[in-house]
């Protein structure tokens, strides 16, 4: 199965978000199956690599799990250049989360790649009984940002595949340098909002 | 071990190399992965001959004590104490003489390892946490320590949050008694240096000083003094500027001693601080088993931080073959983790940094320092900026 060239796509992906919101925690739920109560905190960042089979195509993801406290932020251009793809990860539980999320989306669409594929991560939605952040304000969020948004649980495993699945199809298939300027998809992020609000509800 | 294809078909051929060359039990052997605890308690997973490499270690680091312990018979208790030249003009020349002949004694043999039991004596005299201690009213810490007791700012919330996440599992530093003394150093230390504050990684630097020096006021000292004296300074302050400028120098020495592994991963668009930052955010404590960081450590405490440069030179220059040969970033990094995860020998990472680098002079390191300096405030500030610019137009 896709063996030709351009059927094999490498993505390079970065995760960004507040300190203890569940970066690694989702990568490692996503590449090995497991969850930590205690994941050791992430210095610099970690890589990991997985390989998503996508309707007759593969892609390879190679992700960049960052460090949340603020002060790496100024590492954080090293890890998120010539990215394809980058999860936006917040804590439901913490409004602060929410707030940081906003900035990093906000410095990706300034600084990031163009055509970059952008998802934000409500994540540790297992906690429901301490939720403070609800999932209409971040959806509207989301909408008005062009990014596709889920709400996700690394514990449970809750939405954790789908949301890589989800930025492994909108990859656009070609490599991103030789794409068009401006060649975003624009319908698709209402599109995945309402696949996010049936896959939450 | 995440799946980079390419690198587990290179593995493949190697082993299939081997395997011609040995009886198939020992590459089965070999293979076969246990779980083990190292000196320093932590659960270290390895094959039967990382096991073996163990208790080589565990060998010579009683034949190092032998070592230390024969030349305090020779010279007397304390003796590596006696190695600073030049203070206090009256001193007699006999004297000078048997300073200068300790001191080269003992820089080579802490190269060759300060035992464990003997570490903390040793740091804590010769990394000048003593003096430093010595400055101020024997009551400091104590005292510091209950001037902050229920105190909550941004940087204990951070502590707070990260103390069940700092080398989960270890059979003490991952209990209550752990995370409270762990949470003190760093508490304190906190309010000691509020522009550092906490910052993640320090986390992992003061478990392991926890570990070796046994006693938390000690190990708050030690860290007081790498930070403070040790390190370049703003490593772990605001935007880790001193960390950016390591990187750059490591980045330029990388290109003059390594030029054949520098050129080829510009070629693929690898960046080392991508890897090396956290080797140096963190000295090497969540990369390197423990007695080999603590061998790092050992140099750092009496040499100075310019050690790192060389170990990290000495990591990419023992791959240097195996990272010719790489066409992919994940590849990169997956060379790059097995060879720093299984670094169980000490020597065998400490031989290529001190005797096959080439010698790096303190000042030398300064001058590069010094040059990067303006360039990289000069990043740092353009991005504040720019990042500054997005909330104007936004308003």
């Amino acid at each position: 199965m896709a063996t030709i060239g351009h059927n094999n796509l490498n993505a390079k992906l970065v995760l960004l978000g507040d300190m203890g919101a569940g970066k690694s925690s989702l990568v490692l739920r996503f590449v090995k199956g497991q969850f930590l109560e205690f994941q050791e905190s992430t210095i610099g960042a970690a890589f990991f690599s997985q390989t998503l089979a996508v309707n007759d195509a593969t892609v390879k993801f190679e992700i960049w799990d960052t460090a949340g406290q603020e002060r790496y932020h100024s590492l954080a251009p090293m890890y998120y250049r010539g990215a394809a793809a980058a999860i936006i990860v917040y804590d439901i539980t913490t409004p602060d989360s929410f707030t940081r999320a906003k900035k990093w989306v906000q410095e990706l669409q300034k600084q990031g790649n163009p055509n970059m594929v952008m998802a934000l991560a409500g994540n540790k939605a297992d906690l429901e009984d301490k939720r403070q952040v609800t999932a209409d304000e971040a959806r509207v969020y989301a909408e008005e940002n062009g990014l596709f948004f889920m709400e996700t649980s690394a514990k449970t495993a809750a939405n954790v595949n789908d949301i890589f699945y989800e930025i492994a199809k909108r990859l656009p298939r070609a490599q991103p340098a030789q794409n068009p300027a401006g060649m975003v998809l624009v319908d698709r992020p209402a599109e995945g909002s309402r696949a996010a609000a049936s896959c939450c509800s | 071990m995440y799946g980079a294809k390419g690198k587990i078909d290179l593995a493949f051929e190697y082993q299939s190399q081997v395997a011609v060359l040995r009886p198939s039990i020992h590459s089965r052997r070999a293979n076969l992965t246990v779980k083990f605890q190292d000196l320093y308690g932590f659960t270290v997973e390895g094959n039967v001959d990382d096991v073996n490499v163990m208790n080589e270690v565990r060998e010579k680091v009683r034949q190092q004590g032998r070592v230390w312990w024969a030349l305090e018979a020779s010279k007397g208790a304390n003796w590596y104490l006696h190695t600073v030249i030049g203070q206090g003009n009256a001193l007699k020349s006999s004297l000078k003489f048997s300073a200068l002949a300790n001191a080269l004694t003992l820089k080579k043999i802490i190269r060759k390892g300060i035992p464990p039991v003997l570490r903390p004596k040793v740091w804590f005299s010769l990394s000048g946490a003593a003096k430093k201690k010595s400055t101020v009213p024997d009551s400091y810490y104590d005292d510091l320590t209950k001037a902050v007791e229920g105190k909550v700012t941004p940087a204990t919330r951070q502590i707070d949050h990260d103390l069940p996440r700092t080398f989960p599992g270890h059979p003490w530093l991952d209990t209550p008694e752990g995370h409270a003394a762990l949470r003190r150093v760093l508490v304190v230390y906190s309010f000691r240096d509020s522009d550092v504050g906490y910052c993640q990684g320090l986390n992992y630097v003061a478990a392991l000083l926890l570990l070796v020096m046994k006693t938390e006021e000690e190990a708050f000292w030690m860290l007081a003094v790498l930070l403070e004296n040790v390190l370049v300074s703003d490593c772990y302050t605001n935007n880790l500027s001193g960390c950016h400028v390591e990187q750059r120098v490591f980045k330029d020495l990388l290109s003059k001693k390594c030029p054949r592994i520098a050129s080829h991963l510009e070629s693929l668009e690898f960046d080392v601080s991508l890897v090396t930052t956290e080797w140096f955010l963190c000295l090497f404590s969540k990369s390197l088993p423990s007695e080999t960081t603590l061998r790092v450590w050992d140099v750092i405490f009496y040499e100075g931080a310019q050690v790192m440069f060389n170990v990290a030179l000495a990591i990419f220059k023992m791959k240097e073959d195996e990272l010719l040969l790489t066409h992919h970033v994940g590849e990169v990094i997956n060379i790059l983790q097995r060879t720093t995860h299984h670094l169980f020998d000490p020597d065998d990472l400490l031989t290529v940094a001190f005797d096959k680098i080439g010698s790096m002079t303190t000042n030398t390191i300064s001058k590069q320092r010094k040059k990067q300096e303006p360039e990289v405030m000069k990043e740092l500030d353009e991005r504040i900026r720019r990042l500054e610019s997005f909330k104007m137009e936004d308003k």
